[in-house]
């Protein structure tokens, strides 16, 4: 779960590539002659939110209205007495409770005279808040999350998943040497105090001591030529990686190769794209070894 | 065991009670709750679904580890597709209720089912002898976790250093995860948030919920700490959620009302002339059920209608914040018995202070 340092360093993103990023989606949106877009985002799928505000929730529901002609909104289903740290990590100012997200939703629309809006990937909002959008005035029209969220092609983006990935390798090359012999929970404990003190948001570590693909650590010993597979989160920015324990020498082909999206909400997405996780299963005295990178 | 046999029996028999043919758990990455009450499998791909039929049970993943792990493990049809839209309408079969619809994604959903989250929920709310037993080392990990937080915490240190140490603690010894917010300060803290950069400060009042998982299942505590000697203010007000938790841990029963529960609490509150905090302007609930979901339904609110029954397991906790002392937190993990209630934490009912 996201419970890392969830931050924002103006120095890092500054408001200028936000703004570049708002203003491509209205340029989309006004040849589309639509006044609004709103993106969807929860726990697991915050990546497109993020992109364009820096808004990661750390639980509950929120939305992202970005509009032609106002800073963007945001819908949200924490607390008020939260709102504060939100203003403190995001772009957002204009922030406003919801529940139900179509009742917040229509109250803007109504204000500001919208008959049509735009919906980031709207056959993916959760089916309850997607019905409730339905039940209203105002008709929502699809955008596929390519017409406007592409990091693969935004130089901060892929600036800032290099410096994850550079330290996602560099603990995880460090510690994965001295796994032998301890158990799995106590090597993942050792990460997430590594990483989590490094700023990560967000882990999940799956490990396997060559005998099966990875999985969740079960209180097992590890053993020589364990693999761990893993994913972070570094200011919102995932990046997945496999590495494996001693001097096998890594093979660029192996008996199977695993394709995950990276440009999606999840890392753990199959599939591939122009920003992907590529993983090489290979055979080594025996066991199964698994390697692999975020690549572009 | 992967399969919950008795989940599994409780669900055949809600499904012929009410005309269904194929009874879907959906799970996705942040609401795996529904899936894992009948296969409790901790998937890591972004989607997984079972179907459950009077003749078996079919499962489709969409991560080709998940499907690995899960062939050799269980009775049941194990598939794969990183098209999940493509395999989990495969799933439907005659008259199908889903578990979970609400938060599937509406590409998912076949307009002709039917929603089971609330029956199903219903029947969740009160845990098998197996998911207890869960339950119960997960509120030890909790206790732990939180004399390791105590141990930790010190001046100088930042909260996101603090969480990252008792995030290696837990999961070191064998949590799956663990769900925490934090906070610290004096009486301008309003709620807990993630951790951030502060670096902790003599004086400062240290707020946690911790909620690990084991094997599935949440419990939780909430305790606060004062670096240093608290002070009178904060003294005071740890006496009134005191004072409020005990109440609500008294009353709680087979039979009582949750809104009960909820009112218990806030009287406490009243009579010390703080109502105002107990309004949703400061705070959000009362407590809540746990089980493979750490905020489960019901909330202990003063308009929640729920019969608290044996078999249940809450966390009562009157968090919020008070002018005396800034947020402040408190609460134990509940399993109610046939005559009342026991608390699963063991970790003292104080104040914590460090000096």
């Amino acid at each position: 779960m996201k419970r890392g340092l969830i931050t924002w360093d103006p120095s890092e993103i500054p408001p200028a590539v936000f703004n570049e990023r708002l203003d491509g989606v209205r340029r989309a949106l006004k040849e589309r002659d639509l006044p609004a877009l709103v993106i969807y985002s929860d726990m697991w799928r915050s990546n497109q939110a993020r992109f364009f505000s820096n808004f990661m929730p750390y639980f509950n529901r929120a939305m992202l209205i970005i509009s032609c002609d106002t800073p963007p909104t945001l819908l949200c289903g924490l607390s008020p007495r939260v709102y504060g740290w939100i203003r403190s990590v995001t772009i957002i100012q204009d922030i406003r409770p919801a529940r139900n997200f179509a009742e917040p939703l229509f109250d803007i629309a109504g204000e500001r005279n919208w008959l049509r809006i735009g919906a980031l990937d709207l056959d993916r909002f959760p089916y309850d808040i997607h019905t409730a959008l339905h039940a209203g005035q105002i008709a929502l029209v699809n955008l596929e999350s390519q017409v406007i969220f592409s990091p693969a092609e935004d130089e901060k983006e892929l600036t800032i998943r290099r410096t994850a990935a550079t330290i996602a390798g560099q603990i995880l090359e460090e510690e994965i040497v001295q796994g032998v012999g301890v158990t799995d929970y106590l090597f993942v404990g050792n990460l997430e105090r590594r990483f989590r003190r490094s700023g990560a948001e967000d882990l999940i570590i799956l490990i396997t001591n060559g005998r099966a693909v990875p999985a969740p650590p079960a209180g097992v010993l590890l053993e020589e030529n364990f693999s761990v597979s893993m994913a972070m989160e570094y200011r919102g920015h995932w990046v997945r990686l496999s590495r494996y324990h001693g001097d096998a020498k890594p093979k660029a082909s192996g008996s199977a190769s695993y394709l995950e999206r990276m440009d999606g909400s999840y890392p753990y997405e199959s599939g591939g794209g122009i920003l992907q996780a590529h993983h090489v299963e290979f055979n080594h005295n025996g066991k199964r070894l698994f390697y692999g990178d975020t690549i572009l | 065991m992967m399969l919950n046999q008795e989940r599994r029996q409780q669900f055949l028999t809600l499904m012929e009670e009410s005309g269904w043919d194929t009874l879907l758990l959906y799970g996705n990455t942040s609401r795996k709750d529904f899936f894992r009450s009948l296969v409790n499998f901790n998937f890591f791909g972004p989607h997984a679904a079972a179907a459950l039929a009077s003749n078996g049970i079919s499962i489709v993943v969409s991560h080709p580890w998940d499907d690995e792990l899960l062939q050799d493990s269980i009775d049941a049809n194990v598939t794969w597709d990183a098209d999940f839209n493509a395999v989990i309408h495969r799933l439907i079969s005659g008259k199908t209720a889903i578990a979970g619809r609400e938060f599937m994604e509406a590409r998912f959903v076949d307009e002709a089912t039917v929603s089971a989250t609330a029956p199903i929920e219903n029947l969740r709310r009160f845990k098998t002898r197996g998911e207890i037993e869960y339950i119960r080392q997960s509120a030890r990990l909790a206790d732990a976790g939180y004399r390791h937080f105590v141990e930790t915490a010190e001046a100088g240190v930042a909260e996101y250093e603090l969480v990252a140490e008792v995030e290696a603690f837990l999961k070191s010894n064998g949590a799956e995860d663990n769900f925490m917010l934090i906070a610290s300060g004096g009486t301008e803290v309003f709620g807990m948030h993630p951790p951030t950069e502060r670096r902790f400060q003599k004086g400062d009042i240290i707020t946690t919920e911790l909620t690990p998982q084991v094997n599935g299942y949440y419990a939780q505590i909430c305790r606060t700490m004062v670096l240093g000697e608290p002070s009178a203010g904060q003294s005071r007000a740890f006496a009134i959620f005191s004072e409020a938790q005990a109440a609500a841990q008294n009353l709680i029963k087979p039979g009582v009302n949750i809104k009960d529960v909820a009112r218990v609490q806030n009287d406490v509150f009243r009579r010390e002339g703080y109502g105002e905090y107990t309004t949703p302007r400061y705070t959000r609930v009362r407590g809540h059920n746990l089980g493979l979901y750490p905020d489960e339904n019901p909330w202990v609110l003063e308009d929640v209608d729920c019969e608290v029954n044996e078999g249940m397991v809450l966390i009562a906790h009157p968090n919020t914040y008070l002018p005396l002392s800034g947020y402040m937190t408190f609460g134990d993990t509940l399993l109610v018995t046939a005559r009342g209630c026991v608390s699963l934490n063991q970790t003292e009912k104080k104040l914590f202070s460090k000096v």
